[in-house]
């Protein structure tokens, strides 16, 4: 085995032992889904043009998590590590820095993406919501979202000085995109200012996205949000790779 | 002697600090060379320059004939690195660590054997951060010899360790060094340095102010030894002053303390003592350590742990 499969074996081994790690990575997604199952139920409801609360939502809370997960949970654990020195010994052997964040990259994108599609299943299959368009089709656009934004998650980790200071900007930096997407709250109900100021957030074209996709729209009905991801993926990566640092 | 490391004229600042000050020195094939000096002495920041860790600003460093800044992966390849402070990511269990850190390097050592060779049989499937501080050291010590590297370079190994696990570990590095590797050391431990080390550097401000034999460095200071004992009766004060090598005698109500240097006054205070009728108690020898010789060179002294 070469020393990145090694690598990205035991970065699934941590994630998956690491309480807090799996709860957010695999199983918050899902539980989120039931909790939102067992609340509101998926009864056809006449705000949502007669549809059920999770034919509605799901998707949106997807990309929310994928979100949260990326820019406070992941940026938290890298800074962290390097806070700790936990990186530093890495730097002491011939193994490079691109073959380390290629396994740490693939850990968490597959943990990440298991998570949605387990949040999917749970809508589907247990509360019934309703997938009008194509199970594949969303699953790509998702893969999309977890990689544009894991690299701003990467970007974010370079940048941090301490796992406090990442802590509190993913806050201050996720809260307003989760305000601004159309989940929780309608973008409907905003004042028109703030609903096309909304457009220019990358959390809201990936709600957008997923939502179009889910009720069976067409890829290319979508450029928008697929250009505006793929810029985010692209400038994200630049930074991150720009500016990692080991310790 | 082939040399393993050769350093000239290394030069290295933190912005106005200059934490390395010119400094020249080798370190020989086999040996175990120990530096030691106060907190802030340059010690790290010297061994990071020489395992290519950081950038030094001026001199030229190589290590077996390459320079850790250019030849970076043949370098890695042929050393093993303890860091002073380093600690591995949660949840990585003994066995597996090593086994990932063998798959770094080309000629890897088998990490079975290795565990064994450490005393740590049966930890392979317990969490590294689980481990008690001696046996986590040794964990490091191990991926330091991951590589089989013909120099391996431990930064503070003992520090925080009880004094049973420091002896446990002074075992490993002899035998490391039995085994054929170079092992460079630092520590902020007289005895450690005394112990153990072939040859030691004496740090202090990034320069080193003394390199020898540890008895070399002690003769060349020619400080004074002491005798210290408790005779019932009247002390021999007179005698004692006339054994060669004697420089002072003090007598406090009974509590004698004989100071003198050379090799052989010790012998012939003891046999002035064995020739007199009286019951001496108490008798205590105190020879001079590295620690007058880091204060006869400096000024000050170097208490264990303590910042100066
Ligand atoms: N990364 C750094 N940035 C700025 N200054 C530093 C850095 N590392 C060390 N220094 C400074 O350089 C000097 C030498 O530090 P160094 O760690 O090399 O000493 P040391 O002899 O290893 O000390 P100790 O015995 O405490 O480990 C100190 O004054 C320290 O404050
Ligand atoms: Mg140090």
């Amino acid at each position: 085995m070469t020393a990145t499969t090694k690598l990205v074996s035991i970065q699934t081994k941590r994630s998956v032992r690491e309480p807090v790690g799996v709860f957010f990575m695999i199983a918050f997604a899902p539980l989120f889904a039931i909790a939102m199952g067992l609340i509101f139920g998926n009864d056809p409801q006449p705000e949502f043009d007669g549809r059920g609360y999770l034919d509605a939502n799901l998707v949106s809370f997807a990309a929310i998590i994928i979100a949260i997960v990326s820019m406070i949970v992941i940026p938290v654990d890298i800074v962290t590590q390097r806070e700790t020195g936990a990186l530093r010994r890495f730097r002491a052997t011939p193994l490079q820095p691109a073959a380390y964040i290629a396994s740490d990259v693939v850990v968490r994108f597959v943990l990440s993406l298991l998570s949605v599609a387990a949040m999917l299943a749970v809508g589907t299959l247990i509360f019934g919501a309703n997938l009008e368009g194509n199970i594949v089709n969303v699953l790509l656009a998702a893969a999309l979202g977890i990689l544009a934004f894991l690299a701003v998650g990467y970007a974010l980790s370079a940048i941090m000085p301490t796992a406090g200071v990442a802590q509190l900007a993913g806050n201050v930096l996720v809260f307003p995109l989760i305000f601004l997407s159309g989940g929780p709250v309608p973008l409907a109900v905003l004042p028109d200012g703030v609903r096309d100021f909304a457009q220019y957030s990358p959390l809201t074209q990936l709600v957008e996205l997923l939502q179009a996709l889910w009720s069976g729209e067409a890829w290319h009905e979508n450029w928008v949000p697929i250009v505006v991801l793929v810029a985010l993926l692209g400038v994200a990566t630049a930074v991150a790779a720009r500016l990692f640092r080991w310790e | 002697m082939p040399d393993a490391i050769r350093c000239s004229n290394v030069t290295k600042h933190y912005g106005d600090i200059r934490a390395v000050d010119d400094v020249s020195f080798e370190v020989h094939d086999g040996e175990i060379f120990g530096m030691i000096g106060p907190n802030g002495a340059g010690k790290t920041t010297l061994m990071e320059c020489i395992e290519g860790l950081r950038t030094r600003d001026t001199g030229t460093v190589e290590v077996f004939g390459m320079d850790p800044e250019r030849e970076v992966r043949q370098v890695r390849e042929r050393t093993g690195v303890q860091l002073q402070s380093a600690a591995l990511p949660h949840r990585m269990k003994v066995g597996e660590t090593l086994d990932l850190f063998a798959a770094f390097y080309q000629n890897p050592a088998d990490w079975r054997q290795l565990l064994s060779r450490l005393g740590l049989d049966g930890k392979a499937d317990s969490y590294v951060e689980k481990l008690s501080g001696g046996q986590r050291q040794r964990v490091f010590i191990a991926l330091a010899l991951i590589n089989n590297p013909g120099l391996v370079f431990l930064d503070e190994l003992t520090t925080g360790l009880d004094p049973q696990s420091r002896l446990a570990i002074w075992d490993v590095v002899r035998d490391i060094r039995d085994g054929g590797t170079t092992v460079f050391l630092t520590t902020h431990f007289m005895e450690e340095a005394e112990n153990l080390c072939d040859r030691v550097a004496i740090v202090d401000h990034g320069k080193i102010v003394a390199l020898d034999t540890v008895a070399n460095l002690i003769a060349s200071i020619d400080a004074e030894s002491r005798i210290t004992f408790t005779v019932d009766g009247t002390p021999p004060v007179d005698r004692l002053k006339e054994v060669s090598g004697v420089t002072r005698v003090e007598n406090a109500s009974g509590r004698v303390v004989v100071h003198g240097t050379g090799n052989r006054f010790q012998q012939d205070v003891m046999s002035v003592l064995s020739d007199i009728d009286l019951n001496v108690r108490d008798m205590r020898s105190e020879q001079p350590s590295l620690e007058d010789v880091f204060l006869a060179l400096t000024g000050r002294e170097m208490r264990e742990g303590q910042p100066t």
